[in-house]
């Protein structure tokens, strides 16, 4: 005879033999639990699967109460969702590992990148671009030019040197593009709906990507004469070919997005009109603006904004200097001035920093290669005054400065020696100290920080308007590299996207496992050194504007490919605690304490071994070893805290394992692995 | 005359056993006429151990008190001569004599009266009467369990379930084609504080195998299991005895009495886990496993030890099953409150002048209990609070001291019942501290199966541990409330879902004292280590150096016979100074 | 669990003998090989293994679950010191702490001299006479800290009389 009773308002049919679990799932509903598995005996170790059930005074595990005629149970009321987030905040309080590695989690745009180099590895490049474009297009360009956060966070350093992820993901995108097999942008059907997009930098760029995979109407308006924004028109050609650039503006335009160029908001088109015109704009003109130094002279002729002098090279002009120049400013963008300087000629080229090399802010590549090609450091200086003859620089008084104590970036703080004081002759000088959005009269007063720039919330990049979003340098968080934009863009699309179906417009923070590394955790890793990129020697590139970089050979990219640790899970997609994590928005922090770290890895058999901390303990691989194989390879050992699933039979026994992976299938997380056969088949989506 | 020697485990531990040995040599030397030896189980006056009964010719009992092997010659003189006043010295005051007198026993009734390991002595006081009376009057199994139903007998582990109902829902259960069913007896006592059960086996093994006959025949059981705890030896001992004794005497094995009725007694004895105190748990130990809980249901009673249908009763249950059949459900349940019928056996320990076991009947207020029986807190310190129930129960305080014993009335102050533990706390003992003590319990005793014990034990002991260390942080009191809440909702089984309860009764009576643990640092009680300090008053030290030379890290200097000092700096506080300390002037702020 | 040398099985075969084929024995029997070997020694789990067709992660699961059973060795003495609740409230930890004092181990731990082990265990149900401890079935009552040294010390020095006159 069956049972009728609802669960969340929806009727369910149990027959006599069923949990209010298996009578769910039938009924297309699903319960949340890691223990069970209809395979084997009924267990109820996770406390997940908890339900409420109206006139039943204690909550009932889902996975064993029997319904009964009439009953009215929830899956969702304030004491279950007590329960159930802190049987999973509890597991994760005491749960080591890396959901994903480093790499990724040190991505602004969250890129996968552990799992494209491992498609790299294997060959499959256009793989390796898709999972790019999951995170953001233009994969060639940014390549090319991010200072590649993935790199600093890359564990290989404690073996001796990052991979080279940059590079690789320039090299896939090359190599399909040479291959004649170029990314395609799949779109949603059309919405109807239709953006506004200022600015086609790579916020711009990005956004626009998105926002037309959601199958939005998008239109890029943008001032300049091509797409790109400081891609094109802040980075020099030595190190972002345009053709390069302009390669992968295609692909996005082929997916259908407009491109107006030539428009300045605020001149030729209004805010207001656009704002009436589409269902949603997002601003993301960027920041244009040299900083200024606010020091005497500054107005001299030959002294120049920074970003200006290399907009002028990216519009097509060759601007003439002088044989002495300085460049002020430590950043990348100082880097790009000075050798940008030196390939036009330049005899003598400074770099003016207050602070030391090891506070630069540019990369360590572009300053060794700006040494190479001449440039010379002049650390612990700042000009206090620039002085001329006849309206035109001839030189600058530099303030001789030492480092003190740490100020709030935790670097030390440059001060000056008093007295000390050096004079250099210029006859020209780039200033290139920081960059500033400058929206005055584009946009209506109410959407302006004190900065001048568009202020915007963290979470939904919605500006004061409900329609109107904002992403990227223009942003008040303010200028940063190409790679913060993009992430920026890429969240702000999926707000927009939001607000355009009417949901809630909010980015998510998803929650993810992580662990700290030492060098000593590496000690038995063999060495193999970082593929060395081929290039043009110094001597080669100081005189033209040629791309430094050849790019990685096949044969290259697959053995720098091979070099990764694979830091992340390698069950990510399929692990169900991280699923459930995200879905009942845990806070494990706040149970905080002492967390297993048990050095031995213990080996089941010999294709398979157990990680005991990430067990959750739900028994589903030893039950399925006993009930379901109809073997007991696999035991819990010891109790409490201390317990944990070990295959410790003597050495001998473990031969018996046929190795049969039913225990590797069964784990709900990545505790249980088989090796090497499934390691190196990178997980898919 | 004869001299019986109370020879319980608490008796034997205070130097019974030296006693004992003394008086059988001079007994052996001389050989006299009409002294006789015996022993008996614990009479619960542990605070008195070891103590030795000596009746006179005319049968009236003389109770000897603090007995020490020297004083066994005076007694023997004593008994042999008859001159009793040799032993004057020795003699039970009349104020402890008040601990029994106040009691009502009936789980106990034998205990401290008989020789545990003569069969002839139980029966001699009434032994083997009920199961003589059901089989040979032809009692149906529903009379049986009608009479208990009468009684309101409850079950005494913890949760007080109707023994009643459990009978019936195990007699009415379909055995398979076997037609086996099992009667387990639950005596893996397990409560830190409770050793209630163990002095009925050590001292009346033959009440728990008749209640456990009745048991068995009530549902249709032919073989009983006694699961005991593994640090009961001489329990396990007095009861393998008792079960070879009744099978002799045909009180156990095929036909007993000659009725139809069969029934065989097996121990098994536990290897050390308190979970294995919850029935599930202690099933799959019968069967040889981990003592991990099954879910429910289905319940023993479906499908039990080897999945067959089972009965579990606590020891002190069925140590009062006879005397119901005996003497009628109704006698019994005139007892007690409307809810709680009969009577309950404590244990009563801790900072309480008379520690030991204590049966009154239900409806008794705490108050009697720990004063007028327990004679109130010794050394003449403040009571502060009891704790009730062990590791699933909770902490009361003054202001509950009128509670009656009742299973409601003490499951509204957050404690309960329990298995009848009763820890006496003063002013000296740290509420904070006393939670963590449990926590620390439960925490090593979960069986590690479900998250919410496994893991929620573990975080709320480390919360506790840091509060008790003087590093406790805002709103770990909350924190650890919620936890409590959670952990009661989620977890498996009653281990897990009752370890908050001594968290929650401490945190509901006493939040000022985790306040001043983690706002102010200060442990109020002077107890919790970190967060005192160790100093000798200056007025009261007369420089005897006592504590000076019990200082394992020389942290205490002066000159003999002038006032000491300590350098907290260099002191561990291990407390060695304050209990070497005759004048009473090393204290604690 | 380090490497012992091979047990004598042959003391273990009489327990076999009687519990290999009764199911549900397997606490008993490893009852009784403690009994015999003073603990559970590695070898003589997978002799009870073999002998009894029960899986040995199952017999090592059962052995590392209850707190009576060890897989080391103990000392002579083994200190069985109680944690019930009536002796934290009149001072086990004291006596805890004398005990780690006077032989410099801590629960579950022995001395290198293998003399003494000491093992925190549950009640112990002696409670109106806490502090209490047990070594070797004898319980000591009552203890203050100098009081459990000094039974500490007479148990050494039996032994080593013991040791002199053997």
């Amino acid at each position: 005879m069956s049972i009728k009773y609802t669960i969340d308002g929806v009727e369910v049919i149990a027959e006599p033999s069923d949990t209010i679990l298996t009578s769910a799932t039938r009924a297309g509903i699903e319960i949340p639990t890691l223990c069970f598995d209809k395979r084997t005996a009924i267990y109820g170790a996770c406390g997940v699967c908890l339900v409420e059930v109206e006139g039943v005074p204690k909550l009932l595990r889902a996975c064993s109460a029997r319904p009964q005629e009439g009953y009215v149970v929830h899956l969702h009321s304030e004491r279950v969702d007590r329960a159930r987030k802190t049987a999973l905040e509890l597991l994760l309080s005491d749960h080591t590992g890396d959901c994903r590695g480093p790499c990724k989690l040190n991505c602004p745009a969250m890129t996968d990148c552990q799992k494209y180099v491992g498609e790299i590895r294997e060959g499959r490049y256009k793989d390796a671009v898709s999972t790019v474009y999951e995170a953001f297009p233009l994969p060639a360009s940014i390549g090319r030019v991010c200072p590649h956060p993935c790199e600093d966070a890359c564990r290989r350093k404690m073996v001796e040197e990052p991979i080279s992820i940059a590079f690789l993901k320039a090299f896939a995108a090359d190599k399909i593009e040479a291959d004649g097999d170029p990314y395609v942008v799949q779109c949603e059907p059309d919405t109807g709906k239709r953006v506004a997009i200022i600015g086609g930098g790579p916020a711009g760029l990005t956004a626009a990507y998105f926002l037309r995979r959601y199958g939005h109407a998008v239109t890029i308006f943008d001032q300049q004469p091509k797409m790109g924004g400081m891609l094109r028109y802040g980075i020099p050609e030595y190190r972002l070919p345009k053709a390069v650039l302009d390669r992968e503006i295609q692909i996005i335009a082929d997916a259908g997005v407009e491109m107006v160029n030539g428009v300045k908001l605020g001149r030729d088109i209004q805010f207001d009109a656009l704002r009436a015109e589409y269902d949603a704009v997002l601003l993301a003109m960027g920041a244009w603006r040299s900083m200024n130094m606010r020091v005497p002279g500054e107005d001299l002729a030959g002294v120049h904004g920074g970003i200006d002098f290399l907009e002028r090279l990216g519009l097509g002009e060759r601007p003439t200097l002088g044989e002495r120049v300085a460049v002020c400013g430590g950043g990348n963008t100082a880097m790009d001035c000075c050798r940008t300087a030196v390939r036009l000629g330049a005899k003598e080229v400074y770099v003016v920093y207050r602070r030391t090399r090891a506070e630069m802010p540019a990369a360590d590549i572009e300053i060794e290669e700006a040494e190479e090609e001449g440039v010379t450091f002049k650390f612990l200086t700042n000009p206090i005054e620039f002085y001329g003859e006849d309206g035109h620089v001839t030189g600058m008084k530099l303030q001789v400065m030492e480092l003190g104590e740490p100020d709030a970036s935790g670097r030390r703080r440059p001060v000056p020696v008093e007295g000390a004081t050096e004079d250099i002759p210029v006859d020209d000088v780039l200033m290139a100290i920081g960059q500033g959005a400058d929206c005055a009269g584009a946009v209506a007063e109410e959407l302006l920080t004190q900065r001048g720039t568009i202020a915007c919330d963290e979470m939904t990049f919605r500006t004061a308007f409900d329609n109107v979003f904002a992403a990227g340098d223009v942003t008040n968080r303010g200028a940063g590299i190409a790679i913060q934009a993009i992430a920026e863009a890429q969240k702000a699309a999926l707000c927009i996207n939001n607000f355009l179906e009417g949901d809630e417009v909010r980015a998510q923070v998803p929650y993810f496992v992580t662990q700290e590394k030492t060098p000593e955790d590496f000690e038995d890793e063999p060495k193999q050194k970082r593929e060395k990129m081929p290039g043009l020697t110094p001597e080669e590139r100081r005189d033209n504007f040629e791309p430094i970089y050849f790019g990685f050979t096949e044969e290259q990219a697959q053995r720098e490919a091979s070099r990764c640790l694979e830091c992340g899970c390698h069950d990510y997609y399929d692990c169900r605690l991280i699923k459930f994590a995200n879905r009942f928005n845990v806070e494990p922090e706040r149970f905080a304490g002492e967390m297993h770290d048990r050095e031995d890895v213990p080996v089941v058999s010999e294709v398979i071994v157990h990680d005991p901390d990430k067990c959750v303990l739900c028994g589903l691989c030893y039950r399925t070893c006993d009930q379901v194989v109809g073997k007991t390879f696999l035991g819990l050992y010891n109790r409490g805290f201390s317990t944990v699933v070990n295959p410790m039979v003597p050495e001998e026994a473990r031969t018996f394992c046929a190795s049969c992976l039913k225990c590797v299938e069964a784990c709900p997380t990545g505790a249980m692995r088989s090796f090497p056969a499934v390691e190196r088949v990178t997980q898919l989506v | 005359m004869r001299l019986i020697v109370g020879e319980g485990s608490c008796g034997l531990a205070a130097g019974a056993g030296a006693v004992h040995t003394r008086l059988q040599e001079l007994l052996a030397e001389a050989n006299p006429t009409g002294v006789e030896l015996g022993i008996t189980g614990c009479n619960g006056m542990c605070f008195l151990e070891p103590i030795v009964d000596l009746y006179d010719d005319e049968g009236a009992l003389h109770r000897l008190v603090k007995v020490q092997a020297k004083d066994a010659d005076k007694i023997y003189q004593a008994a042999t001569t008859g001159d009793l006043s040799l032993v004057d010295g020795l003699r039970i005051s009349a104020e402890d004599a008040e601990f029994l007198d106040k009691q009502t026993r009936i789980a106990l009734r034998d205990c401290g009266i008989i020789d545990p390991e003569s069969i002839e002595d139980y029966l001699a006081h009434g032994g083997y009467q009920a199961i003589t009376k059901i089989l040979t009057t032809g009692m149906s199994q529903e009379d049986v369990i009608h009479e208990i139903d009468v009684a309101g007998l409850r079950g005494r582990g913890g949760a007080g379930f109707p023994t009643a109902f459990k009978w019936r829902a195990a007699r009415d259960a379909k055995p398979d084609e076997t037609g086996q069913k099992y009667l387990i007896c639950n005596a893996d006592e397990g409560d830190p504080g409770a050793f209630m059960d163990r002095a009925v086996i050590e001292g009346d093994p033959h009440s728990l195998i008749e209640g456990m006959l009745i048991g068995a025949y009530s549902i249709g059981a032919s073989e009983g299991i006694v699961y005991v705890r593994a640090e009961y030896p001489l329990a396990i001992i007095r009861l393998r005895k008792a079960i070879e004794d009744a099978t002799a005497r045909g009180y156990l094995g095929d036909n007993i009495l000659g009725s139809d009725f069969s029934c065989t007694l097996r121990i098994k004895a536990g290897a050390g886990a308190f979970v294995c105190g919850e029935e599930t748990a202690l099933i799959e130990s019968l069967e040889g496993k981990r003592g991990m809980p099954r879910l429910k249901p289905p319940f023993p009673a479906q499908a039990g030890y080897w999945l067959k249908p089972s009965n579990i009763n606590n020891v002190e249950t069925y140590a009062n099953v006879a005397w119901i059949i005996v003497n009628g459900g109704a006698a019994y349940a005139a007892m007690g409150t409307e809810n709680s019928k009969g009577t309950k056996v404590f244990a009563l320990s801790g900072k309480i002048r008379r520690g030991g076991l204590v049966e009154v009947p239900m409806g008794t207020t705490l108050r009697e209990v720990i004063f007028d029986i327990g004679g109130g807190i010794r050394d003449n310190k403040e009571f502060k609070a009891v704790q009730l129930g062990g590791p699933s129960g909770g902490c009361v305080p003054a202001s509950k001291l009128d509670t009656i014993i009742d299973y409601a009335e003490l499951s509204a102050t957050g404690a309960i019942m329990g298995s009848g533990g009763m820890v006496v706390m003063d002013e000296s003992t740290c509420m904070v501290g006393m939670a963590r003590f449990f926590l620390d319990f439960t925490a090593k005793e979960s069986c590690g199966k479900c998250v919410h014990c496994r893991l929620g034990t573990k975080r709320m002991l480390e919360i506790l541990s840091r509060v008790v260390d003087g590093k406790g942080e805002e709103g770990d009191i909350e924190k650890l409330e919620e936890l409590c809440y959670a952990i009661k909702d989620g977890a498996l089984c009653g281990l897990g879902q009752t370890a908050p309860n001594p968290v929650l009764t401490t945190i509901r009576y006493f939040r000022d004292e985790f306040e001043a643990h983690i706002a102010e640092h200060r442990c109020p009680a002077g107890e919790c280590r970190e967060l005192i300090t160790y100093y000798i008053d200056q007025d009261k030290c007369v420089g005897c150096t006592a504590c000076a030379r019990q200082c394992p890290v020389q942290a205490i200097s002066g000159e003999r016979k002038s006032p000491h000092k300590i350098d907290p700096t260099l002191c561990i506080k291990c407390g060695n100074c304050k209990t070497a300390c005759r004048f009473g002037a090393v204290q604690v702020r | 669990m380090s490497k012992q040398n091979p047990s004598d099985l042959s003391l273990i075969e009489p327990t076999l003998d009687t519990y290999a084929d009764v199911p549900g024995s397997l606490i008993a029997i490893l009852q009784e090989t403690q009994e015999a070997y003073g603990y559970l020694p590695m070898d003589a789990m997978e002799y009870i293994a073999q002998r009894t067709g029960t899986p040995i992660a199952t017999i090592v699961g059962v052995a590392t679950f209850y707190a009576q059973f060890r897989l080391e060795p103990v000392g002579k003495h083994l200190i069985m010191l109680c944690q019930g609740t009536a002796c934290h409230v009149n001072g086990s930890e004291l006596i805890s702490a004398a005990i780690s004092d006077e032989l410099g181990i801590h629960d579950g731990e022995t001395t290198p001299d293998g003399l003494f082990s000491l093992e925190h265990v549950a009640c112990l149900g002696c409670c109106s006479l806490s502090p209490v401890m047990m070594i070797n079935g004898t319980t000591y009552s009552s203890l203050t800290p100098d009081k459990a040294k000094k039974v500490l010390r007479s148990l050494a020095a039996e032994s080593a009389e013991g040791g002199a006159s053997a």
